[in-house]
């Protein structure tokens, strides 16, 4: 690096240390960054250890229920709860909208698996401080405060053909302007590239850690050289001001909201009402599991009679109500998994009609690599929705083999008879003993960081094209 | 070979299709002091920005030392010190960080000595050398440029409007300042409407009106030019 560039650069920085104006926003930055990440961590740390207690309270819970029947655990159900990645602490994604604890029972698929794509971007994360949301929303408007005379300031003063006459080249001056920026964006992402450490000491992986760094680095650079590219552009500071602050709206706020209202539109997605109805009419149609007398099950009663050569039912030396029970469930599973992979396809074809709008907005770029790295997007959620509802359907399906071995027909016909019929129709609270240790693992460091390649991409297009500008502006100054 | 340094040949310049300069052609030899006259809106700003490279000539050509100014405005920026009318430094900067600032970034850093000397030498009070030029006067801050100037080194200095804002007895300093360095090799264009120090100070003088140099005065071979000569012509338009 030249000479004259760090003096350039040095000199932009003296010239901040001497401006209150530069000195409150930099102390501002530094200090939303530096208490974002720590609030965020502190507060995300602290869920994730009342996750995991929660779990095992969840379990314990449930492993110390009585004798009872095996139906009545189906019914009393089972909690299943994410502990949030490491890099989660520093952008929580779309977890903090969709939830991570999901109620397991019997005939039910529960949770947000039909959560709005429209909220996981547009103004609803301005509710969040969340160390993501002041790096790509707030920092580069700082950025546009501190920066957006660089060049203007030069110009109004005349200061700019008097260096030129120094044989300062523009192109040299602006470069010069631009590591001091570059310096001042650096020096904000500290807390963050701070933050991405103790998440790399917390597991989250090299891969992961490295580029969620380089992204964060690319899409402040990218605003240093929109300021620039303004200030070089502009022919006042004011004109200057206002052009970048144009720039930030429509970047920051409407290309976003554009984005999901685009994908609402090119692929609808319905409602939670709706889809319910949806789901419950198909289930109509497939009888009802506690009926073993229902039409639906006369071919599988029909199959068990002639497998075991027994004229009835009752003479099975299974439970046929336990059978009717795993077999409406597992018919019933392939419904809601239908009606779910359908409504999470939507989601992921909405989300990336709106990621492709990253090509348009680094804002949206920055976030989709950002979630991506840190595994809270939408295809983590939805890994987790998949994860859960397998363990949901092997903790019915335990409960309804019980149900159908660990007693008679007879027994689980009688159970409202009298006490002793009750008793009978119960089974061993030992029994309980089927909730595998649930542990919800993201995708894997190196699929995050390849799932975040094409984002990464985005980003280093919209840099391509400031610092193109800037060249081009550059030589005409 | 030549011993001419600064040419105008035929210098045309055009800012928004009005003609600013029309056909301007002068030349200064090293060593000598030229200085161009005239009243406001004459074309001697836009001279001086054509042969820094700040503006473009339409047509004809500026040379320095023999270079085509428009096509190596770099290189004929190595050989020139600049003193604008409005002094263009820092105001968050002292007068030396100001210095210091500029003359590394022309490639041409001094010693604290050196800078010291030369804000001696322009009698800027030691006083206010560490202070912010924010709060200096006019004369203060032309005072800082002059010493900028001088120690720039260059063997080719452009001046506009060099002695506004400067008291009397500094306007004598800066006077005999420009006399020296021309005693010295160095080649001076100075544009001004002050008739008594450029006939004080320079070899010749050429009289700009709208954008045309209508009359050029030279220097006896002992004495100054006559100043009631010139002023007569300033004053009443008439070509010498």
């Amino acid at each position: 690096m030249s000479n004259s560039l760090l003096t350039i650069a040095y000199d932009e920085w003296r010239y901040w240390r001497r401006s209150s104006l530069a000195q409150t926003v930099l102390i501002i930055a530094l200090v939303l960054a530096s208490a974002s990440v720590w609030v965020t961590y502190a507060d995300v740390s602290h869920t994730a250890q009342q996750r995991t207690h929660m779990q095992d309270e969840a379990e314990t819970t449930f492993e110390s229920q009585p004798d009872r029947h095996p139906h009545r655990m189906v019914h009393y159900g089972h909690y299943l709860f994410r502990a949030p990645p490491p890099l989660g602490t520093l952008d929580p994604g779309i977890d903090a909208f969709t939830g991570n604890a999901i109620f397991l029972e019997g005939h039910r698929q529960n949770g947000a698996t039909f959560a709005d794509q429209k909220q996981s971007s547009g103004l609803t994360w301005l509710s969040k401080l969340t160390p993501a949301f002041v790096m790509q929303v707030l920092t580069p408007l700082l950025i546009i405060v501190l920066g957006f005379g660089v060049v203007t300031r030069e110009r109004e003063a005349g200061t700019l053909d008097f260096l030129k006459v120094q044989g300062v080249s523009p192109l040299l001056l602006i470069a010069g302007k631009g590591v001091a920026l570059a310096g001042a964006g650096l020096l904000v992402l500290m807390p963050l590239v701070i933050g991405a450490v103790m998440a790399l000491l917390d597991g989250a992986g090299v891969l992961p850690v490295a580029g969620f760094i380089v992204s964060y680095l690319l899409y402040l650079a990218i605003w240093c050289g929109l300021v620039l590219l303004i200030s070089t552009l502009a022919n006042s500071n004011s004109a200057s001001f206002s052009g970048l602050i144009s720039v930030w709206i429509v970047l920051c706020l409407i290309v976003p909201r554009i984005a999901t209202n685009t994908a609402s539109v090119l692929v609808a997605s319905p409602g939670k009402l709706e889809t319910d109805f949806a789901v419950l009419k198909r289930l109509r149609s497939m009888g009802d599991g506690h009926n073993a007398s229902d039409p639906a099950f006369t071919a599988l009663k029909n199959n068990l009679l002639a497998q075991y050569n027994v004229d009835s039912v009752e003479e099975l030396p299974i439970n046929f109500r336990g059978i009717v029970a795993q077999k409406s469930e597992a018919d019933l599973t392939n419904v809601l998994n239908e009606f779910a992979e359908q409504q999470m396809q939507q989601q992921t074809d909405q989300a990336d009609i709106a990621r492709a709008f990253g090509w348009l907005s680094p804002v949206l770029a920055i976030q989709n690599a950002s979630m991506k790295l840190a595994g809270t997007d939408l295809e983590n959620y939805h890994r987790f929705l998949r994860e859960a509802e397998d363990t949901r359907f092997d903790f019915v399906q335990s409960l309804n083999k019980l149900h159908a071995e660990g007693m008679t027909m007879q027994q689980d016909a009688n159970k409202y008879t009298s006490l002793e019929a009750k008793k009978a129709a119960t089974v061993s609270a030992d029994n309980w003993q089927i909730l595998n240790n649930f542990h919800f693992t993201p995708l894997s460091p190196q699929q995050r960081f390849s799932n975040s390649v094409a984002a990464m991409g985005q980003l280093l297009f919209a840099g391509a094209w400031v610092l193109g500008g800037l060249i081009v502006a550059g030589r005409r100054v | 070979m030549s011993d001419v340094v600064i040419s105008a040949a035929d210098l045309c310049v055009t800012v928004q299709s009005k003609q600013i300069l029309k056909n301007v052609s002068f030349s200064a030899r090293k060593g000598e002091v030229l200085a161009l006259l005239g009243g406001n809106g004459a074309g001697k700003s836009t001279t001086v920005k054509t042969f820094l490279g700040l503006m473009t000539p339409s047509s004809g050509s500026a040379l320095l030392a023999g270079v085509d100014v428009s096509k190596s405005p770099d290189i004929v920026r190595q050989k020139v010190a600049y003193l604008p009318e409005s002094v263009m430094l820092y105001s968050h900067l002292s007068a030396i960080e100001n210095i210091r600032y500029f003359l590394s970034l022309a490639g041409k850093p001094q010693t604290d000595d050196a800078i010291s000397a030369a804000l001696q030498r322009v009698a800027l009070q030691e006083s206010a050398w560490h202070s912010l030029l924010g709060g200096y006067s006019k004369g203060m801050r032309q005072k800082t440029a002059i010493a900028l100037a001088l120690l720039r080194e260059a063997p080719i200095l452009f001046l506009d409007e060099p002695t506004s804002g400067l008291d009397p007895v500094a306007i004598d300093e800066f006077n005999r300042l420009v006399s020296q360095l021309a005693g010295q090799g160095a080649t001076v264009l100075m544009v001004t409407h002050d008739v008594y120090g450029a006939c004080h100070v320079a070899n010749r003088i050429g009289l700009l009106r709208d954008g045309e140099i209508v009359g050029m005065f030279d220097a006896p071979a002992q004495g100054n030019i006559d100043s009631e000569a010139v002023h007569s012509a300033f004053t009443q338009g008439v070509k010498a």
